[in-house]
């Protein structure tokens, strides 16, 4: 049966803002279902938070919401647009949970709303494990013994039955939330207490630990008329006990025979039948004892996931997009194989190479917190990696993960840093499971240890450790004989098994003590060159034509350059906090709008999360380390006839830009603004003699490069200090500084982050209004795309701050001010693309803080709040066209409407991590509201978060001395709203003397019934908790841990408390009044086409 | 352990001249055969174990082969009849509990060539446009030789179709003596105990699949070999099989042109009608050619285990295991006339001897015909491998379906894979 006719308008949720556990891969997921259900003629109504996503790009759907994803919200918008059914399965575990809620609470019934997919009896049972366990039982199938607690102490008595150690899992937590391991009774209490709370039904599975055994994962489709098949088997490198998005993982299954394997993938489709998932994309975990074979099931996931993106990019077979196909009635043999597009998509994809993937963690934003890796989820991104064997594919994701390491060892700083340790704390290092630990077991290969040896400490499959045996011993016969490289027919041989292997350049270079430049000449010379071969789901049965690119070192290439025309774009790499989902939504909107305009797009990225790695978002993809080596390799063939227009490399963030120099330098045309520009924008001295002839105000700066120096420039600005490493992304090592001491200790962290580059010292301006634009320019032409004015002050990261377009307290004069800056910057720094200018206002005055000439990451904010796509058109300029050539509004028009963008913190990840905001940015996504006013758009963006807005109950305040008298008119604004007041002693005795009442806060010191009692017990409803100075130690630390910890709502700054109080009062009116929270489509608002 | 550190080079050479050299993986021998590639992801232990394969070079398209090493209980005859392995990379430290050696080991034990360290892509994109071909692979010295001569040799050497490779491959690889317990034993960590034997099956042996007995051990089935040109009368009477008459027959997979063993489709014609019958793969083709069918050679065969086969009565997609380089010409089983109400998707015809037939199953991919049933006779076949062994076991109702058609029932092929699905797994 073709498609159902009895439907028209699908209402799609996605997965809301960026967080550890729910990536970019939803917006990967949900982009192509819109995408494939608008093609087949069907309106789609998409409700998204999170503004940074490609899929609520206006074209996209035909009614976009950036509106929280809430019951609330969402039945207001589905009274407003009467959607025939609701499709749940393409974001996430947000999307199911909302789905569920709107399922549970009647809304659908009410509206006549049919649930796709999979229905709401099917969600409870996948999702809640003991209906799960029920149903594996009844189908023969075992799960790991458990037991359900819903206090401490029933887990308690379950694990005493069970045994120590157990494993504990809340339920329905997203990423593992909340779960851990237990060794003991007083991990248990602890864990468990965290858990219960955590978990929406004040449940947590206490289960028998299968830690060591081998974890597997089948991605599974399914039609409504039953068929079934696997798409991609998937076999964790880490044994059990590291949650699988944490751990590495290779595809297809590497140790499975073939009765193994296909017991495995029976009993996935027979639990996606037992479950009763009716269409789309399911996951099913496994884990074997790698003593005896015995299989017991982990979980199932009745909804695309991340690993069903890792399973499209990795197999070439576009999982959501089939859902989608399937969920409005079409069945598996009626689809056509995207690829091949001879074949049914009604098989099981065939591959003929190796993918290896590896998360990406930001443990050093986090310090204080425990770095060893559980069952609950730590890594915020992740990259990918393809070869013709493991080993292959494994050296190319560590040089992909940009951490610093050019492959598996030949790593002389890590192996530096290992000849410090003792032997037993190295053997900790090849043991614990930890983001290093792959570097500790090849270094442990190194050292002489066998594979058994490794596999003893680490339990990691021997198959694995030997094909690292493999590249380790190579490395070690290459160093040996490091000179047959100076005899071309000794060196011809050697440097082909070396490439075979994976090894890079530098890795090559390192081991033989040569620059890369020479390795690369030598290669080049002898002819030791890099082909290309096809992801084409078949392993080369078919013929097939669609573009989907990976390198190797075997003798055929499957690749033909075009004569086409060709741009290149360079991708941002594994996601990052500061470098996230952002940089590849200004990407794909490049590649998008140049094809458009007849280029060739060339993508290159390495990340399968992403949309940018879908194989029809370019012409080419190429999925490849982001390394000069690599890179280089894609321009040398594409290039071959001088058809390459050039490599974009301002709109990836800072992973493509520090590939700038060395690619001009080797003769590749960049695109857009030039590396010479991007060097004047960076370096302090020259970026302030610009300033200066320009008559433009910045912050007193130094520059030191020494510790000494910084402290003598310290003496001459005088404190505070805003201090920066170079060439940084997302504040890495930025700090606000107070006095020497700080400085000094500070200083020796920052410069262990970038040794090459000197730190700027900048004069901090205490309480100024920050804000953000975002420009374009063509070198004659400037367009202020728009003015982001912060609610944080100064000193807050500007990713990390909450912000608002247009500007809510600026005076025009100020904008005006702003926007010929702006000009007069773009053109002097010469840019041909986007630009990002970071302005302070202090006392009416203007000050330049730093102006980067490429794409910030509020570029999809801005474009979506001003309905001005700046990415496209900056892709367009950078290619040739003029802003002349597109018919822009006028930057000083008034906006009817307020868009606020408000950051997500993982603070309850990182249990441990100090929870304030400085100026490295530290949260991993953002979500937008849109609304009449500020405070409604501010109220949005703040519902969109977890964060409850509290309408009512008791605030807690807490400020530094110089705040007091500032925060006064908000205690009085918090009362007239109905809230009582608690406070500390030095808060309270102001407000008793303004007549505010207020109650006196205990601190913790002083016993039960204190501060964080009342938190834990429910007490307070509102946060406002301002020390001095930037630290967090003492009461003020378990207060933000306890708000973290309970979703309270918290202010760390007075104009955050503000924002959220005129943001309760919106609330309260909205309660008769329920138009000021009515949902806006981005399709009602100006928007502009290119 | 074999000398996996300084393995001899190795030669592949196609009779259209096309060259790969590679490193020399099991015996350093000289071996001839017509090559044919393999996309299944696991399981080449089955693969190169598979009779039908005798005279035939598989490639396998996965890069790395012999990760968890061998167990000789999946091997699908004791004696491994292949020309020949070429893989990408051959493992030699394996890893799984079931292992038992590594497969260099293996392959050098059984005498088998194999080669690897080479880009097997390369080669099975060649062999798609140009078609399957002979082949040679030279191991040691003689990879070095003056190409021209060996190339002579490689077009010199025989013919796939010239030959019966059944008659061949059953007497160079004799089917051991199939023990019921010992398999059960076997198996016991993945498969339920089997059902108790309520049939008495003949199997017809042209290069049987042990795969295959596994799987009527487990439908309920007494096993019976006899030859492949066991005369029919000696079945139906029981005196090929110590007087045990059949309740069914069974007729095997195996190697080679289907038109070369005459033998055995004199044997079946004789059957048909008088005993249920059913047949995987080589047996599809003799029931078929029994019947009066023309076979033909497809260009590069299929083999793999992800090919999606639709059964026409049911309209539900099986994902299968295939290895076959011939198939049938359903036309030429007879007139066509027009299918049956209930089952409209499938074609029917009329055959002068067995009256009409019924394609039953349909390639998703390429459309030729995979499963054929006499609708007036108790007798079916399938072109694929519900066995699997290796592959998916989507198809494992046809073994029911076979017990069913023992019992005289005539819905025998009405059964729901989802249903079928856990049968036997434990």
């Amino acid at each position: 049966m073709p498609r159902r006719n009895d439907i028209k308008k699908i209402l799609i949720i996605g997965s809301g803002p960026i967080v550890i556990g729910q990536a970019c891969e939803f917006d990967y997921s949900g982009a192509q279902a819109c995408k494939v259900l608008a093609q087949d003629g069907y309106e789609v109504v998409l409700v998204n938070s999170n503004p940074a996503t490609i899929m609520t790009d206006p074209p996209m759907a035909t009614r976009t919401y950036i509106e929280p994803i809430t019951k609330a919200s969402l039945t207001r918008i589905i009274a407003k647009e009467r959607p025939d059914v609701l499709l749940p399965t393409l974001g996430g575990q947000t999307a199911l949970n909302a789905a569920v809620e709107l399922a549970e609470g009647g809304i659908l019934d009410e509206y006549g709303v049919e649930m796709l997919g999979c229905k709401l009896d099917v969600i409870q049972r996948g999702e809640d494990r003991k209906l799960f366990a029920e149903c594996m039982s009844e189908i023969g199938l075992e799960c790991a013994r458990s037991g359900y607690a819903y206090s401490v102490d029933d887990a308690v008595k379950l694990a005493e039955g069970l045994g120590y150690p157990v494993v504990l899992r809340p339920s329905y937590t997203l990423g593992g939330a909340g779960g851990g391991f237990a060794e003991n009774e007083a991990q248990l209490r602890e864990t468990v207490a965290q858990g219960l709370d955590l978990s929406p039904a004040g449940e947590v599975l206490v289960e028998e630990s299968i830690a060591g055994w081998k974890e597997y994962e089948m991605e599974v489709m399914r039609d409504h008329k039953g068929n079934g098949i696997i798409i991609c088997s998937i076999e964790n490198f880490d044994a059990m006990g590291v949650h699988t998005g944490d751990s590495i993982t290779v595809a297809p299954a590497q140790t499975l025979s073939d009765i193994e394997y296909q017991r495995m993938r029976v009993a996935s489709l027979a639990i996606l039948e037992k479950i009763g998932v009716e269409t789309g994309g399911s996951n099913v975990q496994f884990a074997i004892n790698p003593a005896d074979g015995r299989m017991v099931v982990i979980e199932m996931n009745p909804r695309v996931s991340r690993s069903s993106a890792l399973a499209s990019k990795a197999t070439g077979f576009p999982i959501a997009k089939f859902a989608a196909k399937l969920a409005v009635g079409y069945t598996l043999d009626e689809i056509e194989n995207d690829i091949t597009k001879t074949t049914p998509a009604a098989f099981e994809p065939a591959i003929d190479y190796c993918v290896v993937k590896i998360p990406r963690f930001t443990f050093e934003k986090f310090e204080g917190t425990d770095a060893v890796l559980t069952t609950r989820m730590k890594s915020v991104g992740e990259v990918m990696a393809i070869g013709r064997s493991f080993k292959e594919a494994l050296n190319k994701a560590c040089r992909s993960l940009e951490t610093g390491h050019v492959g598996l060892g030949a790593d002389t700083a890590f192996e530096r840093s290992c000849a410090d340790l003792s032997e037993q704390d190295f053997a900790k290092g090849v043991a614990l499971p930890t983001e290093m630990r792959l570097y500790y077991m090849a270094e442990a290969l190194r050292r002489g240890w066998t594979v058994a040896e490794v596999h003893e400490a680490s339990q990691v499959d021997p198959w694995f450790l030997g094909q690292m045996a493999e590249i380790v011993a190579f490395e070690q016969h290459l160093q040996a004989e490091a000179a047959d490289l100076d005899d071309d027919s000794l060196a011809e041989p050697l440097l082909r098994q070396a490439k075979q292997l994976g090894l890079s350049d530098p890795q090559i270079a390192n081991l033989c003590a040569k620059a890369e430049t020479e390795v690369r000449a030598l290669r080049k010379r002898l002819g030791v060159l890099p082909v290309f071969k096809m992801v084409d789901t078949c392993a080369a049965e078919f013929a097939s034509n669609t573009a989907y690119y990976y390198k190797c070192y075997d003798a055929e290439t499957d690749v033909a350059p075009s004569a086409r025309q060709k741009v290149m774009i360079l991708g941002a790499g594994p996601n990052r906090i500061g470098q996230g989902i952002e940089f590849d939504y200004c990407c794909v909107q490049a590649a998008l709008t140049l094809r458009e305009a007849g280029f060739e797009t060339i993508m290159v990225n390495c990340n399968p999360e992403t949309v940018s790695t879908d194989y029809d978002t370019s012409d080419r993809l190429y999925f490849e380390p982001l390394t000069f080596e690599d890179v280089m390799d894609i321009c040398d063939l594409e290039n071959a006839d001088g058809k390459l227009a050039g490599v974009i490399v301002t709109l990836g963030g800072q992973t493509p830009l520090k590939l700038a120099d060395a690619l001009k330098e080797a003769g590749v045309p960049i695109l857009g603004t030039q590396p010479d520009a991007i060097d004047l924008a960076e370096d302090r001295e020259r970026f302030a003699a610009l300033l200066d002839r320009l008559g433009v105000a910045y912050p007193a700066a130094g520059v030191a490069s020494s510790t000494e120096q910084a402290v003598t420039v310290a003496k001459q600005l005088g404190y505070p200090l805003r201090v920066r490493p170079s060439y940084v992304l997302g504040g890495r090592g930025m700090v606000i500084a107070y006095n020497d001491d700080f400085l000094t200790k500070h200083l020796r962290t920052a410069a262990r982050v970038t040794p090459d580059h000197p730190v700027y010292l900048d004069s901090f301006l205490e309480d100024a209004i920050e804000c953000d634009v975002d420009a374009l320019c063509d070198g004659k032409e400037v367009y202020i795309g728009g003015i982001l004015e912060h609610i944080e002050e100064a000193g807050i990261h500007s990713g990390d701050s909450a912000c608002a377009t247009p500007p809510f307290t600026l005076s025009a004069a100020i904008q005006e001010a702003i926007r010929k800056t702006t000009r007069q910057l773009a053109i002097n720094l010469d840019v041909r693309g986007l630009l990002n200018v970071q302005y302070a206002v202090k006392d009416a005055k203007l000050f330049v803080i730093e102006a980067n000439p490429r794409a910030s990451r509020t570029v999809p904010f801005t474009s979506k709040a001003t309905g001005v796509p700046l990415a496209r058109i900056a892709a367009r300029v950078m290619a040739g066209a003029s802003l002349a050539d597109f018919a822009l509004p006028a930057d000083d028009r008034a906006l009817e409407h307020f868009a606020v963008k408000e950051a997500v913190m993982p603070f309850g990840r990182f249990p441990g991590a100090q929870i304030f905001l400085g100026p490295e940015m530290k949260s991993t996504g953002e979500v937008m509201g849109v609304a009449q006013s500020f405070p409604a758009a501010y109220a949005k963006a703040q519902l969109a978060i977890d964060t409850q807005l509290p309408t009512s109950g008791t605030a807690f305040i807490s400020v530094a001395d110089d705040e007091k008298r500032a925060m006064v008119a908000l205690a009085a604004e918090l009362v007239t709203l109905g809230f009582d007041i608690v406070a500390t002693a030095g808060t309270l005795q102001v407000l008793k003397a303004f007549d505010i009442p207020a109650r006196l806060a205990r601190k913790v010191s002083e016993g039960e019934g204190n501060i964080v009692d009342a938190i834990h017990d429910g007490e307070i409803q509102l946060i406002v908790n301002i020390p001095a100075g930037g630290s967090s130690r003492g009461d003020s630390y378990r207060i933000s841990a306890a708000a973290v910890r309970y979703s309270i709502c918290y202010a760390t700054t007075l104009n955050g408390a503000n924002a959220i109080a005129g943001a309760i009062a919106l609330l309260q009116r909205a309660a008769s009044a329920p138009e000021l929270l009515a949902p806006v489509a981005l399709q009602d608002l100006p928007q502009m086409t290119v | 352990m074999p000398n996996t550190h300084n393995p001899q080079p190795a030669l592949l050479l196609l009779e259209d001249g096309s060259a790969f050299f590679g490193r020399s993986r099991g015996a350093d021998k000289v071996s001839f055969g017509e090559i044919c590639f393999n996309t299944a992801l696991e399981g080449y232990l089955e693969i190169i174990s598979d009779a039908s394969y005798a005279g035939e070079i598989i490639v396998l398209t996965y890069p790395q082969i012999g990760n968890y090493g061998v167990n000789l209980a999946d091997l699908q005859r004791a004696q491994v009849s292949c020309a020949g392995l070429v893989a990408h990379e051959i493992c030699a430290q394996p890893s799984n509990w079931r292992s038992q050696m590594s497969l260099p080991e293996f392959l050098l034990k059984q005498g088998v060539v194999a080669i690897d360290g080479l880009d097997t892509r390369a080669l099975v994109k060649h062999i798609r446009e140009a078609g399957t071909m002979k082949a040679g692979i030279f191991c040691g010295d003689k990879a070095q030789a003056n190409r021209s001569e060996l190339l002579a040799e490689v077009r010199a050497s025989q013919d796939l179709s010239a030959r019966n490779w059944v008659a061949a491959t059953c007497q160079n690889a004799p089917l051991q003596g199939y023990d019921a317990a010992e398999v059960a034993q076997d198996f016991a960590a993945f498969l339920k105990t089997p059902k108790p034997t309520h049939y008495q099956v003949t199997v017809i042996d042209c290069g049987v699949k042990s795969g295959i007995l596994r799987n009527l051990l487990y439908a309920g089935c007494a096993v019976n070999v006899v030859p492949w040109d066991t005369p029919a009368a000696a079945i139906l009477s029981g005196s090929a099989t110590d007087g045990i008459k059949p309740d069914g027959v069974f007729i095997s997979n195996g190697p080679g042109d289907p038109e070369q063993v005459d033998a055995t489709v004199e044997t079946v014609r004789a059957l048909i009608g008088q005993v249920p019958l059913f047949g995987i793969c080589l047996g599809h083709q003799m029931l078929a050619r029994a019947c009066g069918a023309k076979t033909e050679r497809l260009k590069f065969g299929h083999h793999a285990a992800n090919h999606p086969v639709m059964n026409l009565l049911t309209g539900k997609v099986e994902i299968t295991s295939q290895n076959h380089n011939f198939g049938i010409v359903f036309d030429s089983l007879g007139t066509a006339l027009a299918p049956l109400a209930q089952a409209p998707q499938a074609p029917l015809v009329q055959n002068p001897d067995f009256g009409r037939i019924q394609l039953t199953h349909r390639n998703l991919n390429d459309g030729t015909p995979e499963g054929i049933r006499l609708l007036d006779q108790p007798a079916f076949s399938v072109q694929y491998h519900p066995e699997a062994s290796p592959g998916p076991t989507d198809a494992h109702y046809l073994f029911s379906a076979f017990t069913r058609l023992m019992e005289g029932r005539p819905d025998y092929l009405d059964i729901d894979i989802a249903a079928d699905r856990l049968a036997e797994w434990r």
